[in-house]
């Protein structure tokens, strides 16, 4: 019989994965089943968290295109 | 299916089973049930089976379906099951008796069930016509969106005023949070501003069932009127002689969201409006201008439903509405710049649509509401919206969210290849399969129920077939 897991499942860009493992790596309690650079399962507790602080480390890492504002 | 019969689905689905015994008593929940809930092919197998003395062997059911379609007869008989209309079993197939007893009913007539409702005997001295019901109607259910679009703080308030117990519901619902004694828009709110009307009405109607306990009402009974309320004719007064308490109790916060037109609180007569009797049907909730020519009556927003949006290739949008509900739906996720006595006009910016995303409205929302109230001229074309500026919203939109979160359950540690297989393409065929790695030998499925029955029958399953 096999194992049923609940969480949630996380599909995005290698680039965006290495991000997720590397907060993940402070304490481990995010990530239940890392499974490839592009896909993992997080406990569905922690998701709004997880996404809180890939927002923060995003905010420092990109910068916004500006705007061609002609109206 | 809508999106509003999969929300009262949903709904439905998690009501224990003698809830359901009990609403099927009542051949108008059956009658609804069976017209809103089910696709073709349940239909199908429900009306063939009415009839039956004696259950359906499950190979004799496998031989009305196509082989190639098994993934549709599946879907079928996995809803007929959580609607508990057909419990399964490994061997034959039979409908629950107070269902199949109630469609019959429904069906054919006769019973004092008295479900359809009951017509008031004598004629009403201040008859009111079909014109002023719809009217009633669009006004008490667009006050209800208007004050939820105005706490979006988006400049449009106008100070509007609904009832307390609308108040209380939209709170309760999580479509409007009370912050700083201010109303304060969420994502459900948003979510809920852009559906058409007859998803609206059931999404209110759902927070209304799940705190009838708490106002002392019975559920069932709630949900039966409200079936009955589907099945009444527009314009006929009904009599409330026959109502329980609580029925009577309901007319009251009804005839608020202007589901119900009652003159006084103690008359002895109710008249469905549009938004109740199509609650069961496919038929457009608010009067559009398709409907006829009476239509031009109503001079807001809904009439200009049949489209009044005009979307170009430079992302500027041009919208013919003299609707203050609109306008203030449409600033949502626009740059509004021009506003004139019958049009106003603006842009779809990076900004304005991130802006609405981190509201919690998506992409997909903002395509099909601009879609579905696109101006005649615009739907000459095909695709109707300028594929140019579908892509781009999209795109806004993945630029803000970089990862695909589904929620559900992972399947791992098979035995072998050869569960893992049939585990997975299972999952599939009843559309519940999200991802799969067949190299890992791992999937991920949005739900589990059906599945877990499957790990169980399994052995069961085998040896029935070669018996």
């Amino acid at each position: 019989m096999p194992k049923a897991t609940p969480g949630v499942l996380v599909q995005c860009d290698p680039s965006i994965k290495a991000i997720i493992n590397k907060i993940d790596a402070e304490r481990n309690d995010y990530i239940i089943e890392d499974i490839d650079d592009e896909t993992c399962v997080v406990k569905e507790s922690k998701y709004k968290e997880l996404q809180e602080r890939l927002k923060e480390e995003l905010k420092d890492t990109v910068k916004e295109a500006e705007e061609s504002g002609s109206d | 299916m809508s999106v509003a019969s999969l929300r009262s689905l949903e709904y439905l689905e998690q009501l224990p089973g003698t809830v359901f015994t009990r609403l099927y008593q009542q051949p108008s929940t059956a009658l609804a049930i069976f017209r809103r809930m089910l696709p073709h092919l349940a239909k199908t197998f429900v009306m063939a089976m009415l009839y039956m003395p004696e259950p359906l062997p499950v190979a004799d059911l496998e031989a009305w379906v196509r082989p190639d379609s098994s993934r549709e007869k599946d879907q079928a008989l996995n809803v007929l099951e959580r609607l508990h209309i057909l419990p399964s079993s490994p061997r034959a197939y039979k409908l629950s008796d107070s269902f199949a007893a109630s469609l019959r009913l429904a069906l054919t007539g006769g019973g004092n069930h008295r479900s359809f409702g009951v017509p008031c005997s004598t004629p009403d001295k201040h008859q009111v016509s079909i014109d002023f019901l719809d009217a009633y109607a669009q006004r008490q259910w667009e006050t209800i969106l208007y004050y939820v679009v105005s706490s979006a703080g988006t400049g449009m308030e106008g100070g509007v005023e609904i009832s307390n117990g609308s108040k209380t519901l939209l709170q309760l619902g999580n479509f409007v949070v009370e912050k700083a004694r201010r109303p304060t828009i969420t994502q459900m709110g948003f979510e809920f501003l852009l559906q058409e009307t007859n998803g609206q009405v059931w999404n209110l109607l759902i927070v209304y069932l799940d705190n009838a306990e708490n106002l002392k009402m019975d559920p069932v009974d709630v949900l039966s009127f409200l079936f009955t309320l589907g099945s009444l004719t527009l314009g006929q007064d009904y009599s409330t002689a026959n109502l329980s308490p609580t029925q009577i109790q309901m007319l009251e916060d009804l005839a608020d969201f202007g589901l119900i037109y009652r003159r006084s609180p103690d008359s002895i007569r109710y008249y469905p409006t549009r938004l109740a009797t199509t609650l069961t049907s496919d038929a457009p909730a608010l009067l559009t201008s398709t409907a006829g020519p009476s239509a031009s009556s109503l001079a807001t927003a809904t009439s200009e439903k049949s489209g009044f949006i005009i979307v170009e290739t430079n992302y500027r949008i041009y919208a013919y509405t003299t609707s203050p509900l609109t306008t203030a739906i449409l600033a949502l996720f626009t740059h509004l710049t021009l506003r004139f006595p019958n049009m106003v006009a603006g842009k779809l910016t990076k900004e304005s649509i991130q802006t609405a995303i981190t509201y919690g409205i998506t992409a997909d929302q903002i395509v099909s509401y601009l879609t579905t109230h696109a101006h005649p001229q615009l739907r000459k074309t095909h695709p109707v919206l300028p594929p140019t500026v579908v892509d781009q919203i999209r795109l806004w939109q993945i630029e803000g969210d970089r990862m695909r979160a589904t929620p559900g359950f992972l399947f791992k540690e098979f035995a072998g290849e050869e569960e893992y297989r049939g585990a997975v393409e299972y999952a599939d065929t009843l559309g519940v399969l999200v991802w799969r790695n067949d190299g890992k030998r791992l999937f991920f499925v949005t739900r589990y129920e059906q599945l877990m029955g499957y790990f169980r029958n399994k052995p069961k399953k085998g040896a029935g077939a070669a018996g």
